[in-house]
C-alpha cells in the first residue's frame, strides 16, 4: 500500500505559555488525506484549524502522535526541505508573507532556498506568474500591490516550489469579492490539475465548493463528511459556532412559504435556479402595495465633487478620489461600497477631518471642512472613525484604559467609569471581566470590539466604520451588526464601508458605490440596488435576497421592484399566496 | 496640508523605475560607482574637490533622468540640522594663530577660515545626501541586494554568513515603507480619538510628546508582522539547505567597465583637487 499524502495519528499539541500552563490546542486528531483531495477545514475561532494546518508542513511539531507527509515523519529535520516543498501554505495577511523587494524575486525565494540552478528557478517563476496572472506586475514592489494581487503573489511563491498540496489559511478573509473570486478560481484550477487543496475559511460557500468538509471544535474533529452531509443539520452547526452558507439560510426561510423548494440548496446559483413560478396566475397589484416613493437622504453629511491626490507633486502621485459625491441622512445607516482601492478609506477620512478637501466640498453636521478655521478636534469628536485593523488602534495596556483614553482627554473624571461601562456594554463586552484584560492577549474579534467601544466612549454623533465585518467569523459578524443596529436606534448616524454588499445591505437605508475613486451610484438603497446591471458591470453583486426577488418577479410573482430584507420577501410571497385567485 | 503623509518623508529607499543608461548598468557597477564618489566626497579637503563632486553628482542625476527639483527636495528635511552644525562650525573651527577676525561682536569672533569650513560642511553634506538619494532612485533594493551579495560572495569562503547578512538587510528595507504606513495609520487612529495629531497648531514640544504613544503600537504591530514573516519564510524552506542559489546571473558588460573607470577617474580627480 502506498503512503497517503497526509497521515495523522493521535496528534496532541499544546501552545506553550511562558511561566504558565500550556493551552491545549489539538486533542487526539486522527486524519488521512489522499493525493488530489479538495478539503475544507472549518470551525469557530480558536478551534485549532491553523494549529492543525501548521503541523502539515512541519512549522509545528506534535507533542504526541505522528504526522507523516508521504510517509516522512515531520519530526525528522532532514525531511523538512522535502516536506516544505511538498506542502505549501498561503497565509491570511497578504503583506506579511512577501519577503523580497520586488514581486518576481519573491516568487523565486522558495526555489532559491531549495538551492535549484538559476535556469530552473527562472522557468518555475515564469510558470507560477503565468498561472496566477501576475506577469505584468513582476517588477513591482510588494507594498504597491493590491491585497488581492499580494495574495496571488504569495500563492505564486508557493507554486514555484512545485508542491503536491497547497493549504490556504484564511487566504480570502481580507480580500474584496473580485480578489476572493480570483483566488477561489485558482483553488479549483489547482484541484483540477491534481493537487491536493486544503482550505481553511470562515466563508461557508468556500466549504461548499470542497469535496470533503472537516469541522474542528475545541481541538477535536467534530464532523468529517461531504458538504451536503455537514450542512444538513443547521442546529448542530450553530452549536459549533458555524453557520449555513447564505444561500442555505435563505432557502430554509423561503421553504416556509414555498414548501416545494428542494432541500439542501447551498449555492446561490442553485437556489435561484430552483425558485418556482407561482402556483396560479397572480394579478399584478393585487397582493402588494404600490411602490413607495423613494426619498433621497437629507444632507446631514454632504460631500460634493471631492478630489484627492496622494503624494501630490512627487513622481509617485496618485489620484485616489475624483468628483466624489456622498449624501447621508441623520440617524440613518449609510453604506459605502466598492472594491479594494476604490477610495473608500480615503473618503471616510475626509468625513472626520483627517484629510482635508483638496478639491470639492465636505460638510459633516454643523461643520464645514472647507473653512480653515474649523476646529478639527471638534470634528473628530463629532464623527468618530473606527479603522479596519484594530492593531493600529490599541495602544494602552489594559482594555479599560484603552476605552477611557478619549473621555480622559476630554477631561471626564467622575463619570469615567460609567462611560466605559456603557461603551463596553454597547459592543457586548462584559465590563467586570474585560476591563482589566491586557489588550494584546485578546482575540481578533475582541480587539475589534474594544476598538469600537473606545470610539463609542467619546460619545460621537456620527460613527464612521472602515470594513467593520471583514475577517470575522459568522458569529462575531452577526454580533457586530447587531451592536451597530443598537447604536443607530440611539440616534447615531453611521457610515459603514464594505467591499461586500451582502454585509451591510440589511442595515443601510442609503448607499454610495465607489469605483476607482469615482461615485458610481449615490442615493437611497432601493434606488441603488435597482441598477443591477450597472452593478454587475463593475464586478459588484446585489444582495442574494434582491437577486432572488428579481428572479421571482420574472417568474410571474407579484413582488415590488426592489427587496432588501428576507422578511419583506417572505411577507410579499405570503400575500401573493393568500390573494384571491384571479 | 500633508500632515499624515508619512510616506512622503521617506526619501531613501524610494526607487524610481526609469529607463536610463544608469538604470541599465550592472548593479555591481553602480554600487562601486556610487561608493567611490561617496568616499571621495567624504575625504576631499578643499572646496574645489567638493565642487567637482557636486558637478559629477548633478551630471549623474541628469544621466539617470531624475527630476532635479525632486532630488533637491530630499535636502530640505535635514537642512535645519545642517545649518545648526554649520553655525557651530563657524565658531569652533581651527584657525592659523596669525589670522585676524573678519567681524567681532563682543567675545564672538568670526574668522574667514571658520566661514570657509562651515560652507564646506554644508556643501559636503549636500553632495553626500544627493549621492545617497541618487543611489536609491536608480538602484532598486533587489538590485542592491543582489549586487551586494555578489560583491560580498568572496567573504563567504572565509566563513562569514554573507547570505544571512544580506537577507537581514533585505527584510529591513522591506520594513521601511511598512513602518511609515503603520505610523501613519496609528497617528490617524489616535487623532480620531482626540489626540492632537494634524490639528493646525502645536509647538515642537507638543509634537515630540505626540510621538511617544505611537511607539508601543508600532512595536507590537512590527513584532507581530515579523513573526508572520518569519513563519512564511520557514514555510518556504528558508535555511533548510546550506547552499542558497539565485535566479539572477550577473554579467559585466563594456558599459559597466566604462562606468567603473569613470567612477575611479572622478574620485581621483576629486581627491587630487582636494589636496
Amino acid at each position: 500500500m502506498t503512503a497517503a499524502l497526509i497521515e495523522i495519528e493521535d496528534l496532541w499539541y499544546s501552545h506553550p505559555v511562558r511561566g504558565g500552563e500550556a493551552i491545549p490546542a489539538l486533542k487526539g486528531i486522527n486524519l488521512r488525506i489522499e493525493e488530489g483531495e479538495y478539503v475544507a477545514l472549518i470551525g469557530a475561532n480558536g478551534s485549532g484549524k491553523t494549529t492543525l494546518a501548521r503541523h502539515l508542513n512541519a512549522l509545528l511539531l506534535p507533542d504526541r502522535g505522528v504526522v507523516r507527509i508521504h510517509g516522512m515523519d515531520t519530526r525528522e529535520a532532514r525531511f523538512h526541505p522535502q516536506i516544505r516543498s511538498l506542502v505549501g501554505m498561503v497565509f491570511q495577511s497578504p503583506e506579511d508573507q512577501l519577503v523580497a523587494a520586488i514581486l518576481e524575486e519573491d516568487v523565486a525565494f522558495g526555489p532559491e532556498n531549495l538551492g535549484l540552478p538559476p535556469a530552473e528557478i527562472r522557468q518555475r517563476v515564469e510558470d507560477a506568474l503565468e498561472i496566477t496572472g501576475l506577469k505584468e506586475y513582476r517588477q513591482r514592489p510588494p507594498h504597491l500591490l493590491s491585497a488581492g494581487q499580494m495574495q496571488r503573489a504569495a500563492l505564486a511563491g508557493v507554486l514555484a516550489m512545485r508542491p503536491r498540496c497547497v493549504i490556504f489559511d484564511e487566504t480570502t478573509a481580507m480580500l474584496d469579492p473580485a480578489g476572493r473570486h480570483m483566488v477561489r478560481r485558482l483553488m479549483r484550477r489547482l484541484h483540477e490539475e491534481g493537487l491536493t487543496v486544503i482550505v481553511i475559511s470562515h466563508f461557508m460557500r468556500e466549504a461548499v465548493a470542497a469535496q470533503r468538509v472537516i469541522v474542528l471544535n475545541k481541538g477535536e474533529i467534530a464532523l468529517d463528511s461531504t458538504p451536503q452531509q455537514v450542512f444538513s443539520h443547521p442546529a448542530d452547526l450553530w452549536a459549533l459556532g458555524l453557520d449555513l452558507p447564505l444561500a442555505g439560510r435563505l432557502a430554509i426561510q423561503l421553504r416556509e412559504v414555498l414548501p416545494d423548494l428542494p432541500p439542501n440548496l447551498l449555492r446561490s446559483n442553485d437556489l435561484i435556479a430552483a425558485l418556482p413560478p407561482p402556483p396560479f396566475p397572480v394579478k399584478a397589484g393585487g397582493g402588494s402595495e404600490p411602490d413607495r416613493p423613494v426619498l433621497p437622504p437629507n444632507g446631514f453629511i454632504r460631500v460634493d465633487r471631492l478630489g484627492h491626490t496622494y503624494l501630490a507633486d512627487t513622481p509617485l502621485a496618485y489620484q485616489a478620489l475624483e468628483e466624489v459625491r456622498l449624501h447621508a441622512g441623520e440617524g440613518k445607516v449609510h453604506g459605502l461600497i466598492g472594491s479594494t482601492g476604490s477610495g473608500k478609506s480615503t473618503l471616510l477620512q475626509h468625513l472626520n477631518g483627517l484629510l482635508l478637501p483638496q478639491k470639492g466640498t465636505v460638510a459633516v453636521g454643523p461643520f464645514d471642512l472647507n473653512d480653515p478655521t474649523t476646529d478639527l478636534k471638534a470634528v473628530r469628536q463629532f464623527a468618530g472613525l473606527v479603522f479596519q485593523n484594530p492593531d493600529y488602534q490599541l495602544f494602552e495596556q489594559y482594555v479599560g484604559d484603552e476605552i477611557a483614553y478619549a473621555p480622559r482627554l476630554k477631561g471626564e473624571h467622575d463619570s469615567l467609569r460609567e462611560t466605559v461601562r456603557m461603551a463596553m456594554e454597547m459592543v457586548g463586552l462584559d465590563f467586570e471581566s474585560f476591563k482589566d484584560r491586557l489588550t494584546f492577549t485578546l482575540s481578533g474579534g475582541e480587539r475589534r470590539k474594544v476598538a469600537l467601544a473606545s470610539l463609542i466612549a467619546m460619545r460621537p454623533r456620527v460613527l464612521l466604520l472602515d470594513e467593520p465585518t471583514a475577517g470575522l467569523d459568522p458569529r462575531s459578524r452577526s454580533e457586530t451588526l447587531r451592536s451597530l443596529e443598537k447604536l443607530r436606534q440611539q440616534g447615531l448616524t453611521l457610515v459603514l464601508s464594505s467591499h461586500h454588499m451582502e454585509d451591510i445591505a440589511e442595515l443601510s437605508s442609503s448607499l454610495t458605490v465607489l469605483h476607482r475613486g469615482r461615485t458610481l451610484l449615490d442615493g437611497a438603497a432601493e434606488e441603488v440596488y435597482s441598477n443591477v446591471s450597472l452593478l454587475e458591470e463593475h464586478g459588484l453583486e446585489a444582495p442574494l435576497v434582491t437577486r432572488a426577488a428579481a428572479r421571482l418577479r420574472e417568474l410571474g410573482w407579484d413582488i415590488p421592484r426592489c427587496i432588501l430584507r428576507i422578511g419583506d420577501l417572505i411577507e410579499h410571497l405570503r400575500r401573493n399566496l393568500e390573494a384571491p385567485h384571479a | 496640508m500633508h500632515n499624515f503623509e508619512f510616506l512622503r518623508m521617506v526619501n531613501i529607499g524610494q526607487y524610481l523605475p526609469l529607463n536610463s543608461l544608469l538604470h541599465r548598468l550592472d548593479a555591481r557597477a553602480r554600487i562601486i560607482l556610487y561608493l567611490v564618489i561617496l568616499m571621495a566626497a567624504t575625504f576631499t579637503a578643499q572646496p574645489a574637490g567638493l565642487f567637482l563632486a557636486l558637478l559629477i553628482v548633478l551630471v549623474l542625476l541628469r544621466i539617470g533622468r531624475i527630476p532635479l527639483n525632486f532630488a533637491l527636495r530630499g535636502l530640505l528635511p535635514p537642512l535645519p540640522f545642517l545649518l545648526i552644525l554649520a553655525v557651530l562650525q563657524v565658531f569652533v573651527s581651527i584657525r592659523p594663530p596669525s589670522a585676524l577676525p573678519l567681524f567681532e561682536f563682543g567675545i564672538l569672533k568670526i574668522y574667514a577660515s571658520g566661514l570657509v569650513s562651515a560652507g564646506m560642511l554644508l556643501l559636503r553634506f549636500c553632495v553626500l545626501i544627493l549621492t545617497l538619494s541618487l543611489s536609491s532612485f536608480t538602484l532598486s533594493t533587489s538590485e542592491m541586494i543582489h549586487g551586494l551579495e555578489s560583491l560580498l560572495s568572496p567573504f563567504s569562503r572565509l566563513g562569514l554568513p554573507t547570505h544571512d547578512l544580506v537577507m537581514v538587510l533585505q527584510v529591513t528595507i522591506r520594513f521601511i515603507p511598512f513602518l511609515a504606513m503603520a505610523a501613519e495609520r496609528i497617528a490617524k487612529a489616535q487623532a480620531s480619538r482626540g489626540a492632537e495629531w494634524g490639528v493646525r497648531k502645536g509647538n515642537i514640544f507638543q509634537r515630540v510628546r505626540q510621538v511617544i504613544p505611537l511607539i508601543v503600537p508600532l512595536f507590537l504591530t512590527s513584532l507581530r508582522r515579523a513573526e508572520t514573516m518569519a513563519l512564511a519564510m520557514d514555510a518556504r524552506a528558508y535555511g533548510s539547505t546550506p547552499q542558497r542559489t539565485s535566479m539572477y546571473t550577473m554579467q559585466f558588460q563594456f558599459k559597466d567597465v566604462v562606468a567603473i573607470i569613470f567612477g575611479a577617474v572622478s574620485a581621483t580627480a576629486i581627491l587630487i583637487l582636494g589636496i
